[in-house]
């Protein structure tokens, strides 16, 4: 479009831009301003974490530490008195092998409810899926008398089996969304060439349903990693515990255990979880953008 | 030969009742595949969540011998001491007020934050930063906060710098103060998440609804409330709904935070549950909590279902 | 194939009877004491060969609802522990516990044990469990601060009233006393009851008295009088051990065992002093709270050859020593080593006195009250006004009356 250079009042845009720019970065103040209330909690911890237990007894609370060595010892202290070793071993693994197969098995069952062609397709989707809309607390009791008569209480395969059935029902919705979306032309070409249901699902739909799966698998390692109720009901012995629930000893009775590392632990226990956030941030967020759908 | 007799067999011999039968068999054949690929999932649905859900009704209507075993039938017994204890009351109201709450508040500073952020270049470096509290577990969350409200902690402290003497409130040891402050504590938890749903809704608008307003002369608070607001509407309810659960179960944070405090067991339902089950091993009448919590959630869901399939309607 | 099916057998059998080389579990709820009980595994290992492997729990409802659940499907632990008292008597009505009148004939004829060590673990005349802890409650006070205001150890209750004047007119605060974690709140309510009316502390456990008595009153109105005297420390804090070793307060009342802690914390042993905190009525008969933690064995643990040796050990002088070395707790075996300063000064002031022992308000409460209880004189603690009092009371009496109505 051809725009007539002489009815353009250069003054009135100059004066525009210079507004919207003072706007952007008034608006940057604000959200610095803001950023910095958000993280004051953790003003706290940075400055307790590199208290040793004298130190920390003996000044006031908010007093800066003296040093940052001390760090090391309430790790080390931290570790030993949580068990954290075990504990980030046994979150890993739960985590791991429960979020996969939760996923996996979500996946088939996404499969048969979309592409197989099957009586009551709904049914057996509201049926899965049921099992996320009670609230947990409908399983604790249930679970902990079944699971000491089976003989699976405090044990590794018991905790895996719950956490992988509990991370089945969100990622089914999650997946089914997905391949309902999916064309179906590459499937009915490789039908038509003479491929059976299975080789259909591994050659076919899985490969192009990994982003969401992995977006999937995000979500639910993390609720697995971040679980504490589950773990003090149904695995409570130091072998099988998991880390969030190992944080929990801190806050024993009889214990002389101070802020300094009771906050560390808190923090080494955070820690996978934010790594894992950082390298696969985009994957998080599009994981999110699926549930749009 | 009648009409109807010699209609049955003309399609006899083209073979539709085989053709039929085979699609029948076909359709079961399917029905075999179908569960194969479904099993594993079906499996363990069934046997570890729904499976315990149906004994947790069952085990409700029981009396619970502790040592013994399961008891006899107790009818409402159960339910009837539930109306009767004050600490009951207490969490029914206390989870009434988190449900609101958990509404509420994150919803509506995460759609400040979101609205804010929006269109702001280097926005990317604030998003990470509101998000990263819902990274971390609850029950860190709840140990961090322990000591941001305890009597000689952060808040005091900060609040003591506007005041002439100290300010020594212990936010989570009295009756008025102990629900807010883990609410508080909730909302920095939760509002990352919502806020990055809700750009994620925003961004999903059409811009042309817009322009065209734009053109015709709305200023921004018309278009926010005719436009923005109802195109969002379907990820508000989303987000709705999971603010709903997540703030019914939230236990580990009243875990770790209320553990000071004497009331600890009427902070919220599924707290009170807990404790009579796990504390008391009253698991008759814990089952009973946890089937009320139970009816209260799946009503407050279907509610949603319904107001989504309006909204729905209403969208289009 | 078959040979392969051999060595499989083989191997299992092997790594099966390496796990059963002489292991015997205890399982518990007291994991802050982990490392101690290791010690005395390892002790027990090099002594009879039977190593004792401490197997804790996080938290004492977890706990109590894995006991119990074990029992209720008759696959109860050789051995464990549990409380006294009320919880004490469920846990022997349930059958699955061993009777220990023979393990305790032995110890009591040896000299090491006396028979009022016994007695609080006996049901329906016999003795059901061991100790693992005999901890009397104390007041521990700051030697050094007395010595310095010029107060000697308080042996009557007008003594021990002055003795707090006197720490507060010197500008510190007498006593230290908290919420923390949410049990503490029956510490002083029962250290007063017992001072003020004994003949009414055991009624209040067994429905006799009730929580809105006038002795309940007169407790409540004594110790409210001391917060409005500014004696208490912030009950709020989360650092009970810390206030004390900072000075926070001149005076603890607390079990025996906290003594480990605070010389953890820093404190010097010798500057930590002792007496039993003195009764109202210098008329009454000396008396003394008590805490057992008894260790328990399941009728298939009697018959069970290691966790009998793995028993004996930990009860005889050389395990006692191990034990009260690593923890600072004493199990009543008088023939070992006392395990601090503390205890011996206990031990020698119960003897002067012959004081008679209370069971702990924690353990003699019926076990549905003890939670909504406490925490109903932890609401006290934390506004310790008598408004607060008289609803406090009521509102344990409503709980009281209703227990016992249902039973």
């Amino acid at each position: 479009m051809a725009v007539d250079l002489n009815t353009l009042d250069f003054d009135e845009i100059a004066r525009k831009e210079a507004a919207r720019h003072r706007g952007r970065r008034w608006k940057v103040a604000v959200a610095l301003l803001f950023s910095l209330v958000w993280v004051v909690p953790f003003y706290f911890l940075a400055i307790s974490i590199f208290k040793s237990s004298t130190e920390y007894a003996s000044n006031p609370p908010l007093s800066l530490p003296a040093g940052l060595s001390p760090i090391a010892e309430n790790a080390q202290r931290a570790w030993e008195l949580g068990n954290m070793g075990q504990s980030m071993l046994n979150s890993g693994f739960y985590g791991t092998l429960g979020a996969a197969l939760a996923v996996f098995f979500a996946a088939m069952a996404a499969f048969a409810i979309t592409r197989i062609d099957l009586p009551w397709k709904n049914g057996w989707f509201m049926l899965i899926f049921a099992g996320t809309v009670f609230p947990f607390q409908m399983y604790l009791i249930p679970l902990f008398f079944g699971y000491q008569k089976l003989g699976l209480l405090n044990s590794h395969l018991g905790m895996l089996l719950f956490y992988t059935a509990i991370c089945v029902p969100f990622p089914t919705l999650v997946l089914r969304n997905f391949m309902s979306g999916l064309s179906r032309e590459m499937d009915e070409a490789a039908r038509m060439d003479g491929a059976g249901e299975f080789t259909v699902f591994f050659r076919v739909v899985l490969p192009n349903t990994v982003g969401p799966m992995i977006a999937v698998f995000l979500l639910q390692f993390t609720w697995i990693w971040n679980d504490m109720l589950f773990s003090t009901v149904l695995g409570n012995r130091l072998e099988t515990r998991s880390i969030m629930n190992a944080l929990l000893i801190f806050q024993g009775s009889y214990s002389s255990i101070g802020p300094n590392i009771v906050l560390t632990a808190a923090l080494i226990a955070s820690v996978p979880s934010l790594i894992l956030f950082f390298l696969l941030r985009r994957h998080f967020m599009q994981g999110l953008q699926v549930q749009q759908a | 030969m009648d009409r109807a007799a010699q209609d049955t067999e003309l399609l006899n011999r083209i073979g539709l009742d085989q053709t039929l039968r085979r699609e029948r068999v076909r359709r079961r054949g399917q029905l075999g595949l179908g569960l194969l690929f479904m099993a594993p999932a079906l499996v363990l649905v069934t046997s570890l969540l729904l499976v315990p859900v149906g004994y947790n009704i069952w085990l409700s209507f029981t009396k619970w011998k502790k040592f013994k075993g399961f008891g006899e039938y107790a009818g409402w017994a159960n339910y009837e001491k539930m109306a009767s204890n004050p600490f009951f009351t207490d969490a029914l109201i206390n989870t009434a007020i988190w449900v609101v709450a958990s509404i509420v508040f994150p919803i509506a500073l995460g759609l400040i934050m979101a609205l804010f952020l929006r269109n702001m270049r280097g926005a990317e470096a604030f998003k990470n930063v509101v998000f990263i509290p819902r990274i971390l577990a609850p029950t860190a969350v709840g140990v961090l906060w322990f000591y941001v409200y305890a009597p000689d902690g952060l808040l005091n402290r900060g609040l003591s710098l506007f005041t002439t003497g100290d300010v020594e409130i212990g936010w989570l040891y009295q009756d008025n103060t102990v629900t807010p402050a883990i609410i508080a504590t909730f909302v920095w938890q939760t509002a990352g998440l919502v806020m990055v749903l809700l750009l994620l809704g925003l961004a999903a608008i059409p811009r042309d609804p817009v322009e065209a307003a734009h053109i015709d002369g709305a200023n921004k608070w018309q278009i926010f409330r005719f436009i923005t607001l109802p195109l969002l509407m379907p990820t508000l309810l989303m987000v709705t709904i999971l603010s709903v659960l997540a703030g019914f179960t939230v236990f580990d944070l009243l875990w770790v935070m209320g553990a000071n405090y004497p009331g600890q067991r009427s902070l919220a339902l599924a707290v009170f549950m807990y404790f009579e089950a796990f504390q008391k091993g009253s698991w008759a009448f814990g089952s009973a909590v946890a089937v009320v919590i139970g009816l209260v959630v799946l009503g407050v869901t279907w509610i949603q279902t319904l107001l989504q399939s309006r909204v729905d309607r209403m969208v289009r | 194939m078959k040979k392969l099916l051999a060595g499989l057998a083989m191997t299992t059998l092997l790594a099966g009877s390496a796990a059963w080389a002489d292991e015997v579990q205890l399982f518990h709820d007291k994991g802050f004491w982990s490392e101690q009980l290791q010690t005395v595994g390892e002790a027990s290992l090099q002594e009879t060969g039977v190593k004792i492997v401490e197997t804790p729990y996080a938290n004492a409802e977890q706990y109590k609802a894995f006991i119990q659940a074990s029992i209720a499907s008759g696959e109860t632990p050789n051995l464990f522990t549990w409380w006294t008292g009320e919880p004490f008597n469920e846990l022997v009505s349930t059958g699955q516990i061993a009777p220990l009148g023979d393990v305790w004939k032995e110890m009591v004829a040896s000299g090491n044990y006396g028979e009022s060590a016994k007695e609080l673990f006996v049901v329906d005349g016999e003795p059901y469990a061991v100790p693992l802890v005999l901890a009397r409650w104390v007041v521990m006070y700051d030697k050094p601060l007395f010595e310095e205001l010029g107060i000697s150890e308080p042996k009557t209750w007008e003594e021990f009233i002055a003795a707090a004047e006197t720490i507060k007119a010197a500008g510190k605060t007498p006593f230290v006393a908290t919420v923390q974690d949410g049990w503490r709140g029956f510490i002083w309510f029962q250290e007063l009851m017992l001072r003020m009316h004994p003949e009414a502390y055991n009624g209040l456990n067994d429905g006799s008295v009730a929580y809105n008595s006038d002795e309940v009153r007169e407790v409540f109105k004594t110790w409210s009088d001391m917060y409005a005297k500014g004696w208490f420390s912030d009950p709020r804090s989360t650092e009970e051990v810390n206030d004390f070793a900072r000075g926070n307060g001149a005076m603890y009342l607390i079990g025996e065992w906290a003594f480990g802690l605070l010389t953890a914390a820093g404190v010097s042993a010798d500057d930590i002093g002792v007496f039993i905190m003195p009764n109202i009525d210098g008329t009454d008969p000396s008396a003394v709270i008590v805490e057992g933690a008894p260790m328990v064995v399941s009728t298939a643990g009697i018959k069970d050859e290691n966790t009998m040796k793995a028993l004996e050990y930990f009860v005889s002088v050389n395990g006692a020593n191990v034990w009260g070395e690593a923890s600072g707790n004493y199990i009543g075996n008088d023939a070992a080593k006392a395990p601090n300063a503390v205890v011996s000064k206990v031990n020698g002031d119960i003897a002067a006195s012959n004081a008679g022992s209370y069971l702990r308000w924690w353990e003699a409460v019926p076990p549905d009250l003890q939670g909504e209880l406490v925490a109903e004189m932890n609401r006290f603690m934390l506004d310790p006004t008598m408004e607060t009092a008289e609803d406090v009371m009521a509102k344990m009496q409503t709980l009281n009356a209703a227990y016992w109505a249902d039973q």
